[in-house]
């Protein structure tokens, strides 16, 4: 079982990456120009109602300070509280986690759904028509921007055909569900462009390996041989790509939240940003940079247990 | 592909498409799209119009403002009296209920007006100092004694922000108030709250004016992208959606399930002048400038012809804006001519601009063009908007254009900040002229509205002349609604008259 040592040892390396992150979104939040108060009071914003709101926010305090008081929350489990939502920060995250983290299961599921078949169909057919097919539709997929493609899907799906609703999130599952097809399709459709192209190269090395070849050598039908064979050993590349590209999806939802109203924590980041909300902006970067170091920690179980070569 | 596989994609399918049909909305339940989300329910701790759109949906003030934006009239308070000194105020509070049924009295009225003059979180308490005590004289009198007298006093307690708030409700617990009050004294209760999504409210019972309200329910959805808002509407997913773009109005306009509504509001946009500034402390040179600039054509471009020019700080249909106020005509010959007789030939100047902001960036690159004709050279310096009000503050700008919206009917609120020489210099253009300092302070005192309307005649007069500002255009909301929907109206201020809104 030492193959597994790693998943005892690895979590002692996350504690100061974390503390990295946590010092380096502090720094470049404030680094940027611009002040919430200002926000907070729009145009009534005198210079003494300015000073009065950062005196009660700490905001007024050395930057060192500022950012030992965020510590101490930290270590307290607490992330402050938000300046424009008077609330705990993870109180306030806490509500909008569902959507986000459901988009994003959504868009993988719908991503592999897309990128299995293409890639087995290019593989299968390599050199020929439909794997140039493939490759174009792929071209496609990586060129159109989310926020244009997503409006696109809106105008065919909800607007002319009337099937599916424009934007928002529900309250029950299903309601949610017909929400998540649309944001999930615009976040797939360019993901899956990815998936494809390592599946399919993952795939045309499998039909060629010994394993295919002995198959095939005991008289196993070529279908059998590629579900079998080829396509479980393809996947194992593939989960760690998807893993590497959890910040890029995360980057996604933010476009895509927004362009779809859905009131996940990609919104509340755009606007914590541009209301200078600091402890909010902190607050979902670190959420976010803890969730990409736990996907890829995951990833690297996975695929320990799929492949009994590799170590780690 | 088996047939296994193909019956279940296809119930999947089949799934999706029924789901979709729940999105349809309760009828007597109006759907408004708008761009963010609520931040608080505690109405003391918001500057958001955001914000302050939903609290007059959900609690009454003492005094509001009419339909026009220039009248008050009884709202909690029934009827009024002033003291010959202009010190004490005696308010008879109406019979009313609170929506938890408790009967809403003077001390709740008190309580809620000291609370934003002291609590510490409240971004108001500058606008209330004037209050020296307000207390309950008995359950149904509310008395308030000011510290000096003041004319617009009575329009400040029109501030959906002064809302009448329970007492007891309040004190159960400030912050779960805040996320979901337990008590409403407007037409509607908040039912739920989903953050970041919508606000869904429901008729109060209780309401005093309940007969009035003809819908059982709002819901304010947030939508930030403006053109997902759009498509909701034309789609029919909602049945209004408001801060319709510009750009979009002529497109609404030809579809036929819509109505565009243009509705008046004090906006108004205006280029800042740093008075401190070199050859801009000269009178001629900002009158020149004013030459300098073709107003109608910057309104026809970025409002697509529906904002109107603007020739008073006060704007039109705000309560004494002076109609036959001056206006500078477009010149740039002349304006060139002043600026070599200032000694201001070769005048350079940095805009500092508000990046990001489509109509902002128009006008600025109009400007720039207009302003090279009288010989100006102005180097534009976009920055992001939180940034641009320090720079305003510190006093590291030549010219800005920025906006202002009334909250309250009486122009004092705004005069003060524009031209009351207050610690915010004049809406940072540090401009000075002691006679409309004391003209303002006069206004804010004289109880007598025709000779106050003299006042701000002579101020909106001496402004112009002096150019402390340049007044750019006056805009209205602009709204979409469905063709079912009725009396979707927004007054001057901002509020939402929901409670005559009919959703047929």
């Amino acid at each position: 079982m030492h193959r597994y040592r790693f998943v005892f040892l690895r979590p002692l390396q996350f504690l100061p990456v974390i503390f990295g992150i946590s010092i380096i979104t502090f720094i470049l939040v404030r680094l940027i120009p611009g002040d919430p108060a200002r926000v907070l009071l729009g145009t009534r914003a005198t210079p003494t109602a300015i000073a009065n709101i950062r005196a009660q926010f700490g905001l007024d305090e050395p930057i060192w300070l500022q950012y030992l008081y965020f510590l101490r929350n930290l270590a307290n489990g607490e992330m402050g509280k938000s300046i424009l939502y008077k609330i705990d920060v993870l109180k306030l995250i806490a509500t909008r986690i569902e959507p986000t983290l459901a988009l994003v299961v959504c868009s993988v599921l719908l991503s592999i759904a897309i990128a299995v078949p293409m890639a087995s169909i290019a593989a299968r057919n390599a050199g020929r028509g439909p794997d140039h097919a493939v490759r174009i539709i792929s071209t496609f997929g990586i060129g159109f921007p989310p926020f244009w493609l997503g409006l696109m899907l809106i105008i065919l799906f909800s607007v002319k055909l009337d099937l599916l609703p424009v934007s928002g999130y529900g309250a029950t599952f299903g309601d949610k569900l017909s929400h998540l097809i649309l944001p999930s399709l615009t976040i797939a459709l360019s993901l899956s462009t990815v998936l494809t192209r390592s599946l399919r190269a993952a795939m045309i090395e499998g039909l060629k390996s010994d394993v295919a070849t002995a198959a095939r050598a005991r008289g196993m039908p070529e279908r059998i041989v590629f579900w079998r064979h080829v396509l479980p050993n393809s996947l194992v590349p593939t989960i760690n790509l998807l893993a590497v590209n959890t910040g890029w999806l995360i980057g996604g939802t933010v476009v895509v939240e927004s362009v779809f109203a859905l009131p996940g924590m990609g919104q509340l980041l755009v606007r914590a940003i541009f209301s200078r909300d600091y402890m909010v902006v902190q607050g979902v970067a670190m959420v976010f940079a803890c969730a990409t170091v736990l996907v890829n920690f995951l990833a690297d179980i996975a695929t320990v247990a799929a492949d009994p070569r590799v170590k780690l | 592909m088996n047939r296994k596989w193909k019956s279940i994609g296809f119930a999947a399918f089949a799934a999706a498409l029924s789901l979709s049909a729940s999105f349809a909305e309760a009828a007597g339940v109006l759907t408004i799209g708008r761009r963010e989300d609520s931040t608080t329910f505690d109405p003391i701790k918001s500057a958001q119009n955001v914000d302050n759109w939903v609290f007059s949906n959900v609690f009454d003030v003492l005094i509001r403002v009419d339909k026009t934006g220039t009248k008050l009239e009884p709202g909690l308070a029934e009827s009024w009296t002033i003291s010959g000194d202009g010190l004490t105020y005696t308010f008879k509070i109406r019979d009313a209920k609170f929506s938890d049924g408790s009967p809403i009295t003077a001390e709740d009225a008190a309580f809620s007006l000291l609370r934003i003059r002291d609590n510490k979180g409240s971004l108001w308490s500058d606008s209330y100092k004037i209050v020296e005590t307000a207390e309950a004289t008995d359950p149904k009198t509310l008395t308030v004694k000011l510290k000096t007298p003041s004319a617009p006093f009575l329009s400040t307690l029109a501030l959906p922000n002064v809302s009448v708030l329970s007492k007891k409700a309040v004190e159960a617990g400030e912050d779960a108030f805040a996320e979901l009050p337990t008590a409403s004294s407007g037409a509607f209760i908040v039912k739920e709250w989903r953050r970041g999504d919508r606000v869904i409210l429901e008729k109060n019972p209780n309401f005093w004016q309940a007969d009035r309200v003809k819908l059982d329910g709002v819901e304010w959805i947030s939508v930030p992208d403006d053109n997902t808002r759009m498509l909701n509407v034309q789609a029919g997913q909602l049945d209004t959606a408001i801060f319709v773009p510009f750009s979009r109005v002529e497109e609404l306009k030809k579809d036929a399930n819509l109505t565009v509504l243009t509705d008046t509001s004090t906006r108004e946009d205006h280029l800042l002048i740093n008075h401190e500034h070199g050859a801009l402390a000269k009178k001629e040179v900002r009158q020149a400038l004013d030459m300098a600039l073709d107003k109608k054509a910057i309104v026809d471009t970025v409002t697509f012809g529906i904002g109107t020019v603007a020739n008073s700080y006060i704007p039109k249909g705000s309560l004494y804006h002076y109609d036959a106020n001056y206006q500078y005509p477009y010149d740039p010959a002349k304006a060139k001519a002043m600026l070599a007789d200032a000694g201001a030939s070769n005048l350079s100047l940095n805009y500092v601009v508000n990046a990001g902001n489509e109509v902002d960036e128009q006008i600025a690159v109009l400007l720039q063009q207009q302003l090279a004709k009288a010989g100006v050279i102005v180097n534009l310096q976009k920055v992001d908007p939180s940034q641009s009000w320090n720079m305003l503050i510190d006093g590291s700008y030549d010219i800005s254009v920025m906006y202002w919206t009334n909250d309250i009917l009486d122009p004092d609120q705004k005069t003060t900040f524009v031209l009351g020489h207050d610690t915010n210099m004049n809406y940072m253009t540090r401009y000075k002229n002691d006679k409309v300092k004391d003209l303002v302070a006069a206004a804010r005192l004289e109880l007598d509205p025709k000779k106050r309307e003299a006042l701000y005649v002579e101020i909106q007069k001496l402004a112009k002349d002096d150019v402390h500002w340049i007044d750019l255009y006056y805009s209205p909301y602009i709204n979409v609604a469905r063709k079912n929907v009725e009396n979707f109206y927004q007054n001057p201020l901002g509020r939402f008259f929901l409670e005559d809104t009919v959703k047929n």
